[in-house]
């Protein structure tokens, strides 16, 4: 085990990062907190253990696989919407929108079984998962859900966090880095693969190798990289309405196209 | 905050040697703070010690492997190595190993894996990490801090990675 010594050490050297991992949501969510003064008071355990809650509550909800679960009640006919707990209600609401936005790309009710969130809950929990532990008042967090990323600040007092974006054609490669403001999401063929219905055919169907969407919030970028997933290039001005979000979309034979705003790293 | 850039000195090693496949309860482990342990070889010695025994980890570590000291002009060319915590990953449990010689990262391995037994998670395991290692190395170059798009089993990958080398004072 790691010595007292050795901790001390590197808490006096640099800025720490608390690191927690969570199991849930079918898929591994990682959270690193940088805390205001390299030590994790109560206040930071409290935000840490709600911020879990949240996922774990949204996995209970909307979880698809669970055949008892809310969502699933809910999509064979079971109960209401306003049986329903009331998140399935805002999330509903959140989807809703983000279809108008996505002009029609993004379609939780053209897929097949019924509606299906799923494409917005995940990046919708890890966003409020973020949100609990900035109000707790660190000085920079990052929730990563599997490659959907919500972050807060930084790692030091003035750098933003650098994010890789894999290469959909060679796994195992970054095909570049960002500098993250907020939240970025990434849909793509070479991941579940399944997800990706083409809401104008009600098929699998993808027009480009992937997409990645940079904004404010997780919920809406998770929702509209999928949707551009789909849609392809013919889907980029969709972007130009929505202040604050950027996408890069990386065709099958690896050629590029990207929203003039995304923050490619210098 | 001191950030030193890190150069790639090497290829990811191999696998033969550093996998191994234990049974033991699964535990949700917490990086960083309750994270690895490490340890110090000198620039001399030609076999770097096996993992530090922290964390359960046990075994087949990367033992008998000859590292040969740093040539660059790095002040620092001691040889050191640092286990990562153990971390669930979408197939089970794993833990990496990454041996830095000066600032220079010049091996990421696992030093421990276990994927409960299952053959296909284990045929899926050796074709996945390879390449996780190759990435790990690529992404310590640009030094980031997470990857989009990554898959699931690179999710647990980094951590421990990110947990080992934050042990030793180079991410």
């Amino acid at each position: 085990m790691t010595s007292a010594a050795t901790v001390k050490d590197e808490l006096r050297e640099r800025p720490r990062a608390i690191q927690h991992i969570e199991r849930v949501m079918g898929t591994v969510v990682t959270i690193d907190v940088f805390p205001d003064e390299g030590e994790a008071g109560p206040e930071l355990s409290l935000a840490l253990a709600r911020a879990r809650g949240i996922l774990h509550r949204a996995d209970a909800v909307f979880s698809t696989w669970k055949s008892n679960s809310p969502i699933s009640r809910l999509r064979r006919g079971e109960i209401t919407e306003h049986e329903a707990p009331a998140e399935v209600v805002e999330v509903l609401e959140l989807c809703a929108k983000a279809r108008d936005v996505s002009g029609g790309w993004f379609d939780p009710w053209a897929m097949p079984g019924g509606v299906d969130p799923t494409g917005y809950v995940k990046g919708w929990a890890a966003q409020r998962a973020l949100d609990v532990l900035t109000a707790s008042g660190v000085s920079g967090a990052l929730v990563n859900a599997a490659g959907d990323i919500a972050s807060f600040a930084g790692p030091g007092l003035t750098e933003p966090f650098r994010i890789g974006i894999a290469d959909p054609s060679a796994r195992g490669r970054l095909f570049c880095v960002i500098e993250l403001a907020g939240a970025v999401a990434t849909s793509g063929t070479y991941e579940r693969g399944g997800h990706l219905i083409d809401p104008r055919s009600g098929r699998p169907g993808a027009r480009v190798a992937s997409a990645s969407v940079s904004g404010p919030d997780l919920g809406l970028a998770d929702a509209l990289a999928t949707a551009l997933v789909v849609a392809g290039v013919e889907g980029l001005p969709v972007l130009d309405a929505l202040a604050g979000y950027e996408a890069l979309l990386v065709a099958f034979d690896g050629t590029a196209r990207w929203t003039s705003g995304f923050p490619f790293a210098s | 905050m001191r950030r030193a850039p890190i150069v790639i000195g090497a290829t990811a090693a191999g696998l033969a040697g550093v996998l191994s496949f234990h049974t033991k309860p699964a535990s949700l482990t917490l990086g960083g703070l309750s994270g690895a342990s490490v340890t110090r070889t000198s620039p001399t010695t030609s076999v770097a010690a096996g993992p530090p025994t922290g964390q359960g980890t046990s075994g087949a570590g990367p033992t008998s492997t000859s590292l040969t000291p740093s040539t660059s002009t790095t002040s620092s060319s001691t040889t050191r190595t640092a286990t990562g915590a153990e971390v669930n990953y979408n197939y089970g449990l794993l833990s990496v190993v990454v041996t830095v010689s000066g600032k220079k990262v010049t091996k990421v391995g696992i030093g421990f894996l276990d994927d409960g037994g299952n053959f296909r998670s284990q045929s899926i395991d050796q074709q996945s990490i390879p390449i996780l290692e190759q990435q790990a190395l690529q992404a310590q170059s640009a030094n980031i801090q997470g990857v989009s798009g990554a898959s699931y089993t690179s999710a647990g990958f980094a951590q421990s990675l990110q947990s080992a080398l934050s042990k030793l004072h180079v991410a």
